[in-house]
């Protein structure tokens, strides 16, 4: 069994009093004390056109399980986004995706995200530049 | 302008034999026109029942494709109890007892962040922040 800890730390001035979020994750599998065992590995993906392109296939993992998913864009410039989507065949585009999938967020450039993952369809990213940006993703599976 | 940073660390010994793993990234959260930091908010906890089936956390009642984020975490002590975190019709997955998420959100129209605690008969801790760009309060009934 491995062992695989996340830590988020989120600090903010947006209030009148300091907000503050600590909080650590093991990663287990589902409604289960073992921690999560697979991973894609760490990949990393240059992108040079707004085509939208599937960065995680669902078929790589066992579908309404404990997956996660880790994604962070790698660009200096925050104008280069990349949107993210659950989609099985919609395009990544600015508008809801409708029945078949659902446009989940942008990151833009230096965010990350890390998000638990259904694998029942794959997961589109689209990038908002033809200027070279990349994508630094990871999957989490049991 | 208000600044507000979030931070990740992933770590594992022994996920990748032989190949310790170990990611930082940090990041400041912009309004969408990406010079003027986020200043709406809300963050509170709450206690979801299996009962009340899926609940929506936060309706997009802001502006579309604007930038926005989530975090929720699942304070179930109990490993079998986790939640369903979706967005309108979709589910985007399963959030197992101590786990969090961050995600960034888009805020369309009918994309609601919904939330379900499971299995049956489960009762679970759970809270939330959501960092907005926009936000309009609902028209009093």
């Amino acid at each position: 069994m491995a062992t695989t800890n996340a830590t988020i730390s989120v600090s903010s001035d947006i209030m009148s009093y300091p907000i503050s979020i600590n909080k650590t994750m093991t990663m287990k599998k589902f409604q289960s004390c073992h921690g999560l065992e697979e991973t894609s590995g760490l990949r990393t993906k240059k992108f040079s056109v707004v085509t939208e392109t599937v960065v995680v296939e669902q078929d790589e993992f066992t579908a309404s399980k404990a997956c996660k998913v880790y994604m962070r864009n790698t660009s200096s410039d925050k104008a280069h986004y990349f949107f993210v989507a659950k989609h099985a065949t919609d395009a990544a585009a600015d508008t809801d995706a409708g029945a078949s999938g659902i446009i989940i967020g942008k990151l833009y450039g230096g965010d990350w995200m890390l998000i638990p993952y259904l694998a029942d369809v794959n997961i589109t990213v689209a990038s908002s530049s033809t200027d070279p940006v990349v994508l630094e993703y990871m999957v989490f599976a049991e | 302008m208000a600044t507000t940073t979030a931070t990740v660390s992933i770590s594992s010994s022994d996920l990748q034999p032989g190949n310790a793993l170990s990611l930082n990234a940090s990041s400041t959260l912009m309004q969408t026109g990406l010079t003027t930091g986020l200043e709406l908010m809300e963050m509170g906890k709450g206690k979801l029942t299996e009962a009340s089936a899926a609940d929506a956390l936060h309706e997009p009642l802001g502006t579309a494709n604007t930038a926005n984020w989530v975090y929720i975490c699942n304070n179930a002590t109990d490993d079998t109890h986790y939640m369903s975190i979706g967005i309108h019709e979709e589910i985007i997955g399963n959030l197992g007892a101590g786990d969090w998420m961050w995600m960034p959100w888009n805020m369309v129209a009918d994309g609601e962040i919904n939330i379900e605690a499971e299995p049956t008969g489960a009762t679970i801790p759970y809270e939330y922040a959501i960092f907005k760009s926009t936000y309009t309060l609902p028209a009093k009934t």
